[in-house]
């Protein structure tokens, strides 16, 4: 399995066949971004509207979670959800295999979820208020907060890494073990498999981005129930 | 499963650049355009909904309108009933007064028809009677007829009044030549001394008296003083009669 890792080495860099495959797919998305909005019209193409529809979709999601702040998440969380479906299905190409499938792209993903969630509640928030949500509703539950921080960003990486790795291995077992045409079901199951674990990784980082922002208002809430 | 950091921050950096790719060259652009049509789209809104607020003015203008038109235009339509009945009164009015005076115009034409036909029936009668008359007397006369003309004459001469006898005195006095007296009998000699005697008592002188017969008098006498004529005979007072009813035709 390590044999496709390493590619090329830059010093302490190690360039393996997840970052090449990782940027022919920003290559990929860059080069399709751009011909497609260079020339953007009122009255729109079909391509102009599948695009426009995609864009809509994701702000519409995150907009249905945190409508306030969904100008500065949604870039965020469409990024996440356009690279991993690429990335996800990329397995799905003869000779590749999804960045997705490598513990270290997926924790790489997970980590930046995890301090994205941080920056925008600090950001919206301010230190003092965001800080405050790990003490609530009690003091005493601020271990289990941080240690919740840190195992919800593993258990993010480990989900998606260990959902796209085991339906990689599936279908080479069954190619392996059945035959040319075989695999073909497994593989369909990996297209929903891969749409629905981009979906579940986006919308966990949304929602934890937005549990971080919205933290303060539910306890203004709180807080202005008691007073009334 | 290996955790390899070169990859790891790799794939951190890689993650982070895409995110700067998609946000520049995707999401600004196609937001951008969204928005663009969507601005374009609530102007459109904003545009129909101002033509639409127009047009409900108009339709509240027009229906205003129409009230007003359909106020006014009742209102005509009593002034000109009012108008039409007190034309039609006039008009009413104007003609019983030329009714009035058609049937005044009537009335006359008829009274004076009825004039005309009572003078055309009592001219009739007038000639009848003075036909009858004629007729008559042309077979009643005789000399006890003429008898009584004659003292008839004489006192009606004896009887004149003052002035008569003055008039009467100044014309025969212009008129000496003499006097002619017909008659349709012969007179006595008597009477006609009685005649002289009276014509010269009326006078104060005695005149040339010629006597003549004329039948045609059928009865009474005819004294002629130049141009002063007496008539005192039948054939004379019926001629005068006679001629005052085809006077009165």
């Amino acid at each position: 399995m390590n044999e496709e890792t390493l590619l090329v080495k830059l010093g302490p860099l190690m360039i393996t066949s997840t970052v090449v495959t990782t940027w022919v797919i920003m290559g990929l998305i860059w080069i399709c971004s751009w011909l497609i909005t260079r020339k953007l019209r009122i009255d729109p193409g079909p391509l102009q509207s599948a695009t426009e529809g995609i864009v809509s979709s994701i702000e519409a999601a995150v907009a249905a979670v945190d409508a306030q702040h969904a100008q500065k998440i949604m870039p965020f969380i469409g990024s996440l959800w356009i690279f991993l479906v690429i990335a996800n299905l990329s397995s799905l190409i003869p000779g590749i295999h999804a960045p997705t499938r490598d513990l270290s792209a997926t924790s790489a993903l997970a980590i930046v979820v995890f301090f994205s969630t941080h920056w925008f509640g600090i950001r919206i928030q301010g230190l003092k208020e965001y800080l405050r949500h790990f003490l609530s509703p009690s003091p005493i539950l601020l271990p289990f907060n941080l240690i919740s921080e840190i195992t919800r960003t593993v258990a993010l990486a480990v989900r998606l890494f260990g959902n796209m790795m085991s339906l990689e291995m599936a279908a080479l077992l069954i190619l392996l073990v059945a035959g040319f045409l075989a695999p073909i079901p497994i593989m369909m199951l990996h297209i929903v498999e891969a749409l629905v674990q981009a979906y579940i990784f986006g919308m966990l980082a949304l929602i934890y981005v937005a549990g971080g922002i919205q933290s303060h208002k539910l306890r203004e809430k709180k807080q202005g129930d008691s007073h009334a | 499963m290996e955790l390899n950091w070169s990859t790891f921050l790799l794939e951190i950096i890689n993650f982070l650049a895409l995110i700067w790719i998609l946000k520049h060259f995707l999401y600004k652009p196609v937001l951008d355009v969204i928005a663009r049509r969507r601005a374009g789209i609530e102007d459109l809104l904003a545009k129909a909904q101002h033509l639409h607020d127009e047009a409900d003015t108009l339709k509240a203008e027009y229906e205003n309108r129409l009230i007003d038109w359909e106020q006014e235009r009742q209102q005509a339509r009593e002034n000109l009933g009012q108008e039409l009945n007190e034309e039609r009164a006039r008009q009413m009015e104007t003609l019983q007064t030329l009714l009035a005076q058609e049937r005044e115009k009537v009335q006359a034409a008829e009274s004076r028809q009825r004039a005309k036909s009572a003078r055309a029936i009592e001219s009739k009668a007038l000639q009848q009677s003075a036909q009858f008359a004629t007729h008559l007397l042309t077979q009643a006369v005789g000399p006890e007829l003429e008898e009584r003309l004659f003292d008839l004459l004489v006192s009606n001469l004896s009887n004149l009044s003052a002035d008569k006898v003055t008039v009467l005195s100044r014309q025969w006095g212009k008129l000496p030549e003499g006097i002619t007296i017909a008659s349709a009998y012969p007179l006595t000699d008597e009477r006609k001394n009685k005649l002289e005697k009276t014509l010269a008592g009326l006078s104060g002188r005695y005149f040339s008296i010629q006597y003549k017969q004329d039948p045609s008098l059928l009865a009474g006498l005819n004294v002629t003083i130049g141009d002063w004529v007496l008539h005192a005979n039948i054939r004379d007072e019926l001629k005068g009669f006679t001629e005052f009813a085809y006077a009165a035709d």
